[in-house]
Parts: structure tokens; C-alpha cells; sequence
């Protein structure tokens, strides 16, 4: 694993040990309730982009598993 | 006294109830909501130069049930057709090939990229999904794919358990997925770095079939199976800001090559393709050209991050990926969304992407005639360094009958960057990567049953 997969994951961990104290009290959960404010706004369209860079770039997934699933052409 | 407690009991149960009820994000809770949610796409996907197209029929149904119980199924059907990029070099004289099938041969024009547009295709995906709590804070979510072509078949398991905590603002998840692909190439399986086959077979443009090897040494089918591993942390940090982080392991192994992809062999002072002396009965290439080979195994590891910020109704989706694998190949992504009302029920979305990755360490564009042959070369332009930029614009709208609509139109360009030390001679001269232009435009609609 590359130094800066590392790196970026201590990052991530010290960013979750202040999650304690991050967050909303459940009543103020209005606006991340709404359709446009969920990590995937649109299934459908990020299953197609997904599709169409695993086809024509070498990374794939990230935001879930790694797509693909085609003898892409 | 006794029968009066139960009341004032089950009144506070039920307030409690209400109160953590409506900490719930998923405004899909509500009983009017519908019993089936549609999500449906119509995409279409153009390459420049007669290069791959795509016309892509999608469905998403949903179904909500009882205690946030979830079954998603989805449909993908695709028709493919256009050429695409075979691997060998431009030269300054016509090159001819042999197609997949071992039927018959294609010519390309000097100084032309060579592309095999005898690429047609149709591909079905299906995929099934349960989502469904464990307890109070865990979620399970399981699911199956299956996809098929003409070459290719695809099946897959995946599992995702999350937790929450933290009042629901802080959710941890593990999930995996499990894949075996199996590749039925047309004309069967090459053997890695043997000359391109001649057009021995006529014009049956059926593969062999039956499994086992071929007169030639060629096998007819090979698998590879892929693991992907993901972990997850999604933070809400305030009332209009969440991010998500995610960890992803893929490991990849088994037949990796592209059957299809070639290298051109070439002069080691002037880069030129070395011509063949054609064989007195069958038509065949006209120079040297190699199926490719790589590595029977890909570790990859990937860091993604998404932050999405409400700002007065107009909400902004940033994300980052980056990627390392074992083949040497890096790459960032960076993408953008901003989302922004128009008058009451329609929003424009303009979307940025942009992409960069170094070469595979076994890319290369060519192979030189009297070296030693390397362990593993390919020259698929997948695995090269290029940069890439997607401009998009999104519309969506709420219909009369409440339902949603969009269409988007995105722009996808590839540029691609050969070191020239890679190159060799009149190489460096010519035109060599073929930099991609596509277009997507997609039209969804959204509806409940």
C-alpha cells in the first residue's frame, strides 16, 4: 500500500475521533432529510457514470464496490 | 389506579417513539408515500470517429415495506456497436489485421490510429438488493448481480453492515462483494504475446465453443474473480454539512488480459511496424503484431471522499478519489456538482470532473523487434497516462403529476500523453494516442406506483 493511502487514512481516523462532538440533535435533521441532500442523489445516474469511466479509465468504485461487470470494449 | 398507569405509559412510548421516528432521514417513512418507487433512464453514449457507442435502457424499481425494509431490483440493457482501438501504432503506410473471429481481415489508412469496427454487442445486467435493520443500529443490506454479453458474463454476491452512532450522525459500514467473470472471446482466448492470427477460419464468425483448446493452442473460455472489500464513515457535522469517507480494497485475479489488444512489433532505429511476407493461402496481417499480456493478478486500494454542503437551498457535492494499484497505475478524481433551484419544483446542476492516471508499468506502445520479449506488455490506452475532463449540465424538473424528469448533457474528453521516451524513431513524429471525445446525454424519470 502506497505512503499516501496511509497517510489519507490516519486523516480519516483522526476526523472520526471529533465525531463525537459533530451532528445535529434529530429535529434539526430538516434539510438532511431532503432528496438533493443524500450521498447519492440519483442511483441510476451513478450506476451509468460508474459504468462508463470503469469502461474507458483504469480506477473504478470508490463511492461503493468497484462497478464493472463487462468485457468493455 | 393500576389501569390508569398504562395510558400515560404508552402516551410516552408513543411520544418517544414520534421523537426518534423523526430522526429518520429517509423521507420514504411517511404512509402515503408510494409502495413502488421507479427510477428510469434512457442514455445514450457517443464516441467521436465512429468509436463506441451506447444506447442504455435502465430501471430501478424500489419497495418500501414494513419496518424500513427495502427490495431494490434493477435492469440494465445496453446495444452496443463502433470501433475501437486495436493497440497497434499509426503508420505511414496502410495496415491490415485480422478480425477476432479469425474470419476475415480489416485495412486501415496510413497515419490512421488502427481501430477494429467489428465491435457490436448487447449486454443485460440485472442486480437484486434487501436492505433491512438489525435491531436498533445496525443496518444489513445484501445482493446479488448478473450481467451477460456476447464474450462475457458476469455474476456477483455483495454484503454492507453498517452501525450508527452517535445519535444517528455518525455510521460506520464493512461490506464486500464477490465476483467470477467468465470471457468467451470471439475466435477464442490468444495466446499472450503469439503473432495476430491469420484469417484461417472463413467467414464463421461464431466463436468454437465447447470449451477446451483449439488446433492453435488457444483455450475458448478464462475467468477472473474479483474481491472487493469497502469500509465507510459518514459524519452529519452540522445542519447542512455531511461528508463520507471510504476505504476500498479490490483484488483481481485470474485472466486479466483484453483479447482483443494487440502490439505493434516494430523497427528498433526507425519505429516502423515490421512487415510480414504474406502467407501464400490465407489473408493475414500485414506486419507483426502481438496479443498483449498482463499480470494474472491486480491489487488496487482507493481513498474517496464526499463532502455535500446545503448553502440556502443550493447544495454543493464535492468529491475526491485516489487510487493506487500494484500495477503501478496512480490516479486522483476530483468531481463537482452544484445544485440549484429554479423557481419553485426545477433545478440546474452543472457537473466537473476531472481525471489523471500514470501508465501501467507494463505499457508500452510497442515492442521492439529482436529484444528480449518483456514478462508482460500492453499497449491498451486504458493503461496509459492520460488526463481527462467531463462538462456536464443537468435539468430536472417536477411534472404536473408529480413526478420527477431530467435530462443531462455531459461532454467526456480523454487526452492522452506517450513519454517520448517511450517512442521510438518516426514515432515520434506521428499522432499516436487516440485522445477520446464522447458525448452523454440521458433523460430519467422518476416515478411512484
Amino acid at each position: 500500500m502506497s505512503k499516501s493511502v496511509v497517510v489519507s487514512l490516519v486523516c480519516a481516523l483522526m476526523i472520526c475521533g471529533g465525531c463525537a462532538s459533530m451532528g445535529v440533535e434529530p429535529w434539526e435533521r430538516d434539510v438532511l432529510a431532503r432528496d438533493e441532500m443524500q450521498l447519492t442523489t440519483d442511483p441510476v445516474e451513478a450506476a451509468l457514470d460508474d459504468h462508463i469511466y470503469f469502461s474507458k479509465e483504469a480506477s473504478s468504485g470508490g463511492r461503493g464496490f468497484g462497478g464493472g461487470g463487462c468485457g468493455c470494449n | 389506579m393500576a389501569n390508569d398507569k398504562t395510558p400515560i405509559v404508552a402516551a410516552l412510548a408513543a411520544a418517544t417513539c414520534a421523537l426518534l421516528g423523526s430522526s429518520l432521514p429517509d423521507p420514504v417513512q411517511a404512509q402515503e408515500e408510494p409502495k413502488w418507487d421507479f427510477n428510469t433512464a434512457l442514455l445514450y453514449y457517443g464516441e467521436d470517429n465512429d468509436r463506441v457507442q451506447d444506447l442504455s435502457l435502465n430501471i430501478l424499481a424500489r419497495r418500501n415495506f414494513v419496518d424500513d425494509r427495502f427490495l431494490t431490483a434493477g435492469l440494465t440493457v445496453d446495444a452496443l456497436t463502433g470501433a475501437s482501438p486495436n493497440g497497434a501504432l499509426p503508420q505511414s503506410v496502410a495496415q491490415t489485421f485480422t478480425q477476432p473471429s479469425g474470419g476475415r481481415t480489416y485495412t486501415i489508412s496510413p497515419e490512421e490510429i488502427p481501430t477494429d469496427d467489428t465491435f457490436r454487442d448487447s449486454r443485460v445486467a440485472v442486480n437484486v438488493n434487501w436492505q433491512q435493520p438489525l435491531g436498533r443500529l445496525y443496518q444489513l443490506n445484501v445482493g446479488a448481480s448478473a450481467s451477460a454479453e456476447y464474450d462475457y458474463v458476469h455474476t456477483g454476491l455483495n454484503a454492507r453492515i453498517s452501525r450508527d452512532f452517535n445519535q444517528k450522525n455518525t455510521t460506520l459500514s464493512a461490506g464486500l462483494a464477490l465476483a467470477r467473470d467468465t470471457l468467451d472471446p470471439v475466435g477464442g482466448v490468444p495466446l499472450a504475446l503469439t503473432p495476430m492470427r491469420l484469417a484461417d477460419r472463413g467467414d464463421d464468425d461464431d466463436d468454437e465453443g465447447g470449451g477446451g483448446m483449439s488446433a492453435n493452442g488457444w483455450s475458448s473460455k478464462e475467468s477472473k474473480d474479483v474481491l472487493d472489500v469497502v469500509f465507510g464513515l459518514t459524519q452529519v457535522v452540522s445542519r447542512n454539512f455531511l461528508f463520507q469517507a471510504n476505504y476500498s480494497f479490490s483484488d483481481a485475479s485470474g485472466y486479466l488480459n483484453d483479447p482483443y489488444k494487440i502490439l505493434s512489433v516494430v523497427d528498433g532505429v526507425t519505429g516502423d511496424a515490421v512487415p510480414l511476407v504474406p502467407d501464400p493461402v490465407f489473408d493475414g496481417p500485414s506486419h507483426l503484431y502481438l496479443y498483449e499480456h498482463r499480470p494474472d493478478e491486480r491489487v488496487k486500494h482507493s481513498l474517496y471522499l464526499q463532502g455535500k454542503y446545503n448553502m440556502a437551498g443550493k447544495v454543493l457535492d464535492l468529491s475526491y478519489r485516489y487510487m493506487s494499484d500494484d500495477w503501478e497505475i496512480d490516479s486522483h478524481t476530483l468531481e463537482a456538482r452544484y445544485r440549484w433551484p429554479v423557481g419553485r419544483s426545477s433545478y440546474l446542476e452543472p457537473h466537473l470532473r476531472y481525471y489523471t492516471q500514470t501508465e501501467a508499468s507494463f505499457y508500452t506502445p510497442s515492442i521492439v523487434d529482436g529484444a528480449p520479449l518483456p514478462g508482460y506488455a500492453s499497449a491498451d490506452y486504458r493503461l496509459g497516462n492520460f488526463d481527462a475532463f467531463t462538462v456536464g449540465l443537468k435539468y430536472g424538473w417536477t411534472t404536473n403529476s408529480g413526478n420527477d424528469a431530467s435530462v443531462r448533457l455531459e461532454l467526456y474528453q480523454q487526452l492522452g500523453d506517450i513519454p517520448s521516451q517511450q517512442l521510438i524513431g518516426n514515432q515520434l513524429g506521428r499522432d499516436n494516442y487516440p485522445d477520446l471525445n464522447a458525448i452523454i446525454l440521458q433523460f430519467g424519470y422518476r416515478f411512484g406506483l
